[in-house]
């Protein structure tokens, strides 16, 4: 079966005022089948966000493409003008589902205006009228057993945030992409709220109108029960990626370990384990790094670690950024 | 009973809110003026009488002018009558008469006179034009103004409200354009700089913050000298050629509209400077914000991105010129002076070097109301273009 | 707070701003006193460094008397034999005057130096006075919120609606004698605190739920205890640009005042503004005397400019996002 979303090396970097170059992902690569749910974990500053920014596309100075290649559909995403993107590729081809569904939703626009603005940005040429638009918002929206004439007709500021972040997946899904990428979509949201998204977002799978997720968060529990894969990203770099049960029930890299220590100490099968804390700070971006970058921070760090730059390789049927995980 | 409305209640509330704004200005118009000293007697001062009755009838008329004194219905001036007590001395000179009745001299041969002192007291009425008090004075005044009655002018015994009619249309013709065309010119302008930074906004930043801080008067008198003095582009002062009545001719529009260029530049530019800057910062806020970032994220127009941020930083920037309209035009008022425009500030100039109590007034209060009018109709356009502010008038009637 | 000021001086505008400003206060208050003004001229509105009086060329034996009128300079020269007199006028050296004189041919440096020192004096009085109510009003509207918020955010916005352009005239026009600086500073002061008191209470009300504040509180402090020793030290830097924007408000307020022929009165009281009025009412625009508007008119923009300079660096330092 055809990989839906193919990366491949993808390094970026941004480039500062004083012409220094902060490489804030270096060397990533994964694949996505249709159907796949694929999670990224990390602390914030890791390059989870610069890595959302690479996936869709959107080079926006002062962040750049270094090197490698992010294909969806075959089709490549790299070297190509910011109007194409914009036209061919957001919201068709790779969508984004933000953070904060307040806020990401224009304060003096209706609902049913900001999703005709998405269908308007990316219909061409042709003109729409605005009742075929609501329309096929209407029916879009009838999908999520909401009340649809409600939502549309209302200033986010009218609804609640469950309401809110259901109509930002909704707008974010609205022209099918093939790939999404949520940025912690269910954090703010109280338990029962988040279950009702994390229901709508696999309905939406269910119902092929998007073919792929990428499912970003700081969060490790919850992607135990979303994500088919799971990628730890540490300092722009993957440092482990495999299947839910190899990396959440079998963490191999020290630094997915330590996250596990940190965040699942409360968990129930964890209860014996003393919760861990990470201590220190990521390098330094901006010098290039010798040997392996978490080694300042490794509780069972080794001279030599320091030294030699560590590569991803195979162990157990996944990936693994040290070279002492057996 | 409206809180099925809230937006009609809302207008209601302000409505109410400005009338009571009103009724407080109208005070204040009434009693600052009253605070040092007494305005007639300053008047007073001012000319020479021939007489004193005709001093007397002068002042009374002030008086009555100023509603300081009760008047009947026919509009005549209530007396008391006030019984006066003066004192008269009489003194009578008479020679000094022997027995014989014949007058008795001295050696030189004057008669010897002697002086007789005789004091009288004498009542007599004096009618006295009844003063009221300040709170009926006050009420006296406001019932005027209801009535469109603001007195009449010292110099020239027209009424103020004819006098203002006259100047009012310049100034609401030079004022009103200028202040909607500024504003909206310098956000155009603001939110450029704020979306595109770079160089487009290290030109116009400087330049707006600079033209900011030159005062109107200032800018107004640099244009003067240049365009209107050194170069001779335009004509310096006045709102038309001298020699030309005002009426639809085309000659006259055309002489009033090269008049009213200078002006004109002299309050927009400056005007625009400062709400360029206000709405960049505003802009660059919002450029900032969640919204503005997913709206990029899905791919939107660069245009229609472009008017969500203009959109949503123009609702702060309309509060703020609900805010500083008063201050802009008293700037613009200014102007008009430098300029000898024939609009209200020339007219109020004019008053104040001749202490034109009535005429300061009855100006200062067509002022506040304008200003009053304007604030309440920004307050409404905000209630109606922005859903937060209306969501909130939902959630306050609720 | 060193780390702030470190920041600041970083910010070209910062610097530039300090740099215009100190510049016109040393001016403003040192000019006067230092600078001798040149003795009074005959003429009115002489031009800058214009020739003046009588100026003898002692090598061509001859007179010229110089006549100033209104910045046109006539002249009718006759010669005259090298004898006795000729050597007495040699004595009488020209004096110049830098920026011409004014319409009662005044020194216009002196006029000038006194000016500004009057107006930087109606600006700061006015400031401190209405940032003092400004803050006070705004202080406790915010803290205290409720009824007594309610009621000083309606004087507030009342005063804000009605313009304090018409206030000033109104109550200068009650004081035709005895306008000093200190009674148009005063109204002035009186007149602008609307503005500070709204932000302020805005600034103030956010602070309220902190977490320090409720501490304070259920120790037992008073509020004037938690006004004065936990909101107003978060918002010293606030109230001191606002401070600033008062200032330079309450110099244009007077310069404005001023130009209606309702500024300070009296020997010695010339601001920048009467500066302005005077050379209007001389109709020196339209006779083409720049001297007797522009430096009065230029100094006027430069400390307002210092002022909004200040005031947009400390702004762009304790908000970052407004930075770049």
């Amino acid at each position: 079966m055809a990989h839906i979303l193919e990366v491949k090396d993808l390094s970026l970097h941004y480039l500062t005022r004083f012409g220094q170059k902060i490489h804030a992902v270096t060397d990533v690569s994964f694949t996505m089948k249709q159907g796949e749910i694929l999670g990224v974990a990390g602390e914030s500053g890791c390059g989870k966000s610069t890595l959302v920014n690479g996936l869709m596309g959107l080079f926006i100075p002062p962040l750049y493409p270094t090197s490698g290649d992010v294909l969806v559909n075959g089709e490549s995403l790299m070297n190509r003008s910011p109007k194409d993107i914009r036209e061919n590729v957001l919201s068709q081809k790779v969508s984004m589902i933000p953070q904060g569904a307040f806020n990401a939703l224009n304060p003096t626009r209706k609902i049913k205006d900001i999703a005709a603005d998405v269908i308007a940005a990316h219909s061409g040429n042709k003109n729409i009228n605005k009742r075929q638009i609501y329309d096929r918002l209407r029916e879009r929206f009838d999908l999520f057993g909401m009340e649809t004439e409600h939502i549309l007709n209302s200033y986010p500021i009218q609804l609640t945030a469950g309401e809110r972040q259901r109509s930002v997946i909704g707008i974010s899904t609205l022209l099918n992409p093939k790939v999404v990428i949520a940025d912690e979509p269910t954090s703010a949201l109280d338990v029962t709220t988040q279950k009702v998204v994390v229901k709508m977002i696999f309905d939406l799978l269910e119902k092929n109108i998007f073919s792929t997720m990428i499912f970003i968060t700081h969060e490790l529990p919850l992607l135990r029960h979303v994500s088919h894969n799971i990628g730890i990203m540490y300092a722009g770099e993957f440092v482990e990626y495999g299947t839910t049960v190899q990396v959440v029930h079998d963490p191999r890299h020290p630094y997915t370990r330590a996250l596990m220590g940190a965040m699942l100490s409360a968990d129930s099968e964890q209860k014996n384990r003393k919760p861990t804390t990470i201590e220190g700070a990521p390098p330094s971006l901006a010098k290039k790094i010798e040997g392996c970058r978490f080694a300042e921070r490794c509780p069972s760090a080794r001279p030599e670690c320091r030294l030699k730059t560590q590569g991803l390789r195979m162990v157990g049927e996944r990936l693994v950024r040290c070279d002492y995980a057996e | 009973m409206l809180k099925k409305y809230p937006t009609a209640r809302y207008v209601l509330l302000r409505s109410i809110w400005y009338f009571l704004t009103f009724l407080v200005a109208l005070a204040l118009n009434f009693f600052l003026p009253r605070l040092g000293s007494d305005p007639v007697d300053i008047m007073m001062a001012q000319g020479s009488y021939s007489s004193p009755e005709i001093r007397k009838q002068t002042e009374e008329n002030l008086r009555k002018n100023f509603g300081l004194v009760v008047v009947d219905e026919e509009g005549n001036i209530v007396r008391d009558t006030v019984i006066k007590i003066d004192t008269v001395v009489n003194i009578a000179i008479d020679s000094v008469v022997d027995e014989q009745g014949s007058i008795v001299v001295d050696s030189l041969g004057n008669a010897i006179v002697k002086e007789s002192r005789d004091t009288v007291i004498k009542e007599r009425p004096e009618f006295v034009a009844r003063k009221s008090s300040k709170i009926s004075q006050l009420f006296n005044y406001i019932g005027k103004v209801f009535k469109g009655d603001l007195g009449t002018s010292f110099e020239n015994q027209k009424p103020v409200s004819e006098i203002i009619m006259e100047a009012l249309p310049w100034t609401i013709a030079l004022q009103l354009p200028t202040i909607l065309f500024g504003w909206i010119f310098g956000n155009v302008l603001g939110a450029l700089a704020a979306y595109r930074r770079g160089v487009f906004d290290r030109v116009i930043f400087p330049l707006a913050l600079l033209m900011s801080s030159i005062p109107f008067f200032v800018f107004g008198m640099v244009l003067v000298y240049f365009f209107g003095v050194v170069w001779d582009f335009f004509p310096a002062i006045g709102g038309y050629a001298s020699g030309i009545t005002p009426d639809f001719s085309w000659e006259f529009l055309k002489s009033a509209g090269y008049h009213y260029i200078l002006p004109f530049l002299s309050i927009f530019l400056i005007l625009a400077g400062g709400q360029a800057i206000g709405m960049r910062s505003m802009g660059i806020y919002e450029l900032g914000t969640d919204y503005i970032k997913y709206a990029k994220w899905l791919g939107l127009k660069e245009t229609r991105v472009l008017a969500y941020l203009f959109r949503n930083a123009m609702l702060p920037q309309l509060t703020g010129l609900a805010l500083s309209i008063g201050t802009m035009v008293g700037g613009a008022l200014i102007t008009e002076m430098i300029f000898s425009y024939p609009g209200l500030g020339l007219t109020m100039l004019k008053a104040v070097q001749t202490n034109n109590y009535p005429v300061i007034q009855g100006v200062t209060l067509l002022i506040t109301s304008c200003v009053l009018l304007a604030n309440f109709t920004v307050d409404i356009l905000i209630a109606l273009l922005d859903p937060r502010v209306k969501a909130s008038l939902t959630m306050d009637s609720k | 707070m060193l780390k702030l000021l470190k920041n600041l001086i970083k910010e070209p505008m910062f610097v530039i701003g300090v740099f215009l400003f100190l510049t016109t206060v040393f001016a403003g208050l040192l000019g006067p006193s230092l600078y001798t003004p040149q003795p009074r001229s005959e003429f009115g509105y002489e031009a800058p460094l214009a020739p003046r009086g009588i100026e003898v060329d002692l090598s061509k034996n001859t007179i010229t008397h110089w006549v100033v009128h209104r910045g046109d300079t006539l002249y009718a020269k006759e010669t005259i034999k090298k004898d006795s007199l000729g050597n007495m006028l040699n004595n009488t050296a020209l004096a110049k005057y830098w920026i011409g004189t004014d319409n009662l041919g005044q020194d216009y440096v002196a006029l000038l130096l006194r000016g500004l020192q009057n107006s930087l004096y109606v600006g700061l009085l006015a400031g401190v006075i209405a940032t003092t109510i400004g803050t006070l009003v705004g202080l406790f509207a915010g803290f205290k919120g409720g009824i007594i918020d309610d009621i000083l955010n309606m004087f507030t916005n009342l005063f804000i609606v009605i313009p304090s352009f018409v206030v000033l005239v109104l109550v200068s026009t009650s004081f035709p004698q005895g306008r000093s600086l200190t009674l148009i500073a005063v109204l002035i002061g009186f007149t602008t605190w609307p503005w500070t008191a709204r932000s302020v209470r805005a600034q103030a009300a956010s602070l309220r739920g902190r977490d320090h504040i409720s501490l304070a509180r259920i120790n037992g402090a008073s509020n004037l205890q938690i006004i004065f020793k936990h909101i107003l030290p978060y918002l010293a830097s606030y109230v001191f640009m606002v401070f600033i924007m008062q200032v330079a408000s309450g110099i244009l307020s007077e310069s404005a005042i001023s130009m209606i022929g309702l500024g300070p009165l009296g020997e010695g009281a010339t601001s920048l503004g009467v500066i302005l009025n005077t050379a209007k009412n001389q109709s020196a625009i339209t006779d083409g005397l720049w001297w007797g508007i522009f430096p009065a008119a230029i100094v006027i923009t430069v400390i307002v400019f210092a002022l909004y300079l200040l005031n947009n660096s400390m702004e762009g330092v304790f908000n970052p996002r407004l930075r770049k």
